[in-house]
């Protein structure tokens, strides 16, 4: 389980998160919902390491996340799709979900392996996977970045609003597409930024509101939100022993 | 007119060859680490004292001279090896990220220390030694005398540029360069050990230098002060190329060792000022060198 605790970031003195306390359960998917500029792509950030806490603690099980490097994460099975893609331009489609693969020394079977879960997942970055990433559209991007962080995530995945900036039409495919993840891959703890929160209804097992770098106490009456302080959350107890392989 | 051409392009070339060994170690360490290395032209002249100290000895214990050729490569491993990881780790990370005055103060620090290192190992007196020259003899050219040793510079020229490119689009760690290169964070966010890239990329630059230095030796020797000329030069042509092009490094070398070849052919007193001539018009027409341009960056 990631665990974040009283977690403060400063962007250039302004401070962006104030005492960020939550917790991201395995096999549950849990949407951070938040304006822009609430703090969502930060606590992302922060997660990944790409950014200094000034303080507090994120945890993955027993390994102390902040005290790492950021290139460790990948090594933990933390996944990241930022939101504006971030992809490699000179390298094609595959070459940018396998990069992973190349960072973690994985083997030969093992990257095979990860590349074809992509692709069963992700049927249309077959198609498209000899093409220069500079040269996909802005919706196929964001497929392309869902696929190269599938291919890290083990543990943990981290999606910066998927659906921003997607037409309507590709917004229900990537829909679809995370329901299907939910089944192909029971086992991942799914943190999901939105600004809207409506297309990720069916998938939330839990919502976290940030408002102003806070999260904001959850609505007891939603029923479906966690609770972010204390894993409380009923539902979820049975699962937390979570089969994780870690590989 | 043959006869005055082919004389005049195969000099241009291997010209455009030693140019290319000082310009190209300069344009990958910047495109990798963002960083402006102004000491690289120390490292080149080190690069050229060692193997020229390298094959004083070997002449010196009268062994096979045809080790001097080993000796230049590895004089080129060996500065790589042990100030590559030092200098990149101790002094140039410190730079990451900072403003170019701050990384400009700090390498001209650097080029400073090691400009007195080498007056306090090598002295200030030049070093001329033209073994690796003399072994390989001259071909004479429809009248025109030619040394063979500059079809070595030009062969070696382009085994480099084979080399680098092979390396960055065909192994692993070209690969984890290139995605350094297009994006920091994100590298880091699959996985990718940045400082590690960075500490190969900067040694890579200093073997580059330094092989530079040793193949250039033996044809021009070495003498205090060439480590400032040949960071001027290597500016000239990474700029004329657009600065992190190593294709256009290339370009470039060929462009200023025309300039050059053709100054000294035509008015040798322009000798000096034609690669930076050439820098002059390129800049007018294109201000972000051949290549280069102001969002994309390609190794």
């Amino acid at each position: 389980m990631l665990r974040l605790e009283k977690v403060s970031v400063s962007i250039e003195g302004v401070r962006v998160l104030r005492d960020v306390s939550c917790e991201l359960i395995d096999r549950k998917a849990t949407v951070l919902i938040g304006r822009n500029g609430a703090g969502k792509t930060t606590t992302l950030r922060a997660i990944m390491g790409l950014i200094g806490l000034d303080g507090g603690t994120i945890r993955l099980d027993d390994d102390e996340l902040d005290r790492l490097p950021a290139h460790r994460r990948a090594h933990l099975g933390i996944g990241y799709a930022p939101e504006d893609r971030r992809l490699i331009p000179d390298l094609s489609v595959e070459e940018n979900i396998r990069l992973p693969t190349l960072a973690l020394k994985l083997e030969k079977a093992e990257c095979r392996r990860r590349l074809d879960e992509v692709y069963t997942l992700l049927p249309e970055l077959h198609v498209m996977r000899a093409r220069p990433a500079g040269g996909v559209s802005g919706g196929q991007g964001k497929m392309v970045a869902l696929g190269r962080a599938l291919t890290v995530a083990r543990t943990v995945l981290l999606l910066d609003e998927p659906f921003q900036g997607l037409a309507p039409a590709l917004a229900l495919n990537y829909a679809r597409t995370l329901g299907e993840l939910r089944k192909h891959r029971p086992e991942l703890a799914l943190l999901i930024t939105e600004s809207t929160p409506a297309l990720l209804d069916r998938i939330a097992d839990c919502t976290l509101q940030i408002e102003r770098g806070e999260i904001i106490k959850p609505n007891e009456n939603e029923g479906k939100s966690c609770s972010c302080n204390s894993s409380a959350s009923r539902e979820t107890e049975p699962t937390m022993s979570g089969s994780r392989s870690m590989l | 007119m043959l006869n005055a051409i082919i004389p005049l392009l195969l000099d241009s070339l291997a010209s455009a060859a030693l140019i290319f060994f000082a310009a190209v170690g300069l344009t990958l360490v910047f495109s990798v680490l963002r960083v402006l290395n102004v000491a690289h032209g120390s490292l080149y002249s080190i690069g050229g004292y060692v193997a020229a100290s390298a094959c004083l000895f070997i002449a010196s214990r009268q062994m096979n001279p045809y080790l001097s050729f080993v000796a230049l490569l590895f004089s080129a491993v060996f500065v790589a090896a042990i100030f590559g990881p030092v200098v990149e780790r101790s002094l140039v990370r410190w730079t990451y990220g900072k403003s170019e005055a701050v990384q400009i103060l700090i390498t001209f620090g650097l080029f400073l220390m090691l400009e007195d290192l080498q007056r306090m190992i090598f002295g200030v007196q030049s070093y001329y030694e033209d073994t690796p020259m003399r072994l390989l003899g001259t071909t004479n050219l429809s009248g025109v005398v030619y040394l063979n040793y500059q079809i070595v510079l030009i062969v070696m020229a382009v085994a480099v540029v084979v080399g680098l490119r092979f390396l960055i689009r065909h192994t692993r760690t070209g690969r984890l360069m290139t995605a350094v290169v297009a994006d920091r964070e994100m590298a880091q966010a699959v996985g990718i050990d940045t400082n590690r890239i960075f500490m190969l990329a900067f040694s890579l630059g200093v073997f580059l230098a330094a092989l530079g230095g040793a193949l250039a030796t033996p044809t021009s020797g070495i003498a205090p002060g060439l480590g400032a000329d040949t960071m001027v030069l290597a500016f000239a042509v990474a700029a004329i190329g657009g600065l992190g092009q190593i294709e256009g490094a290339a370009v470039a070398s060929l462009i200023v060792g025309l300039a050059r070849v053709l100054a000294i052919y035509v008015a040798p007193e322009l000798d000096a000022v034609a690669p930076y001539a050439a820098m002059l018009v390129v800049l007018l027409i294109r201000p972000y060198g051949l290549f280069g341009s102001t969002s994309v960056r390609r190794v």
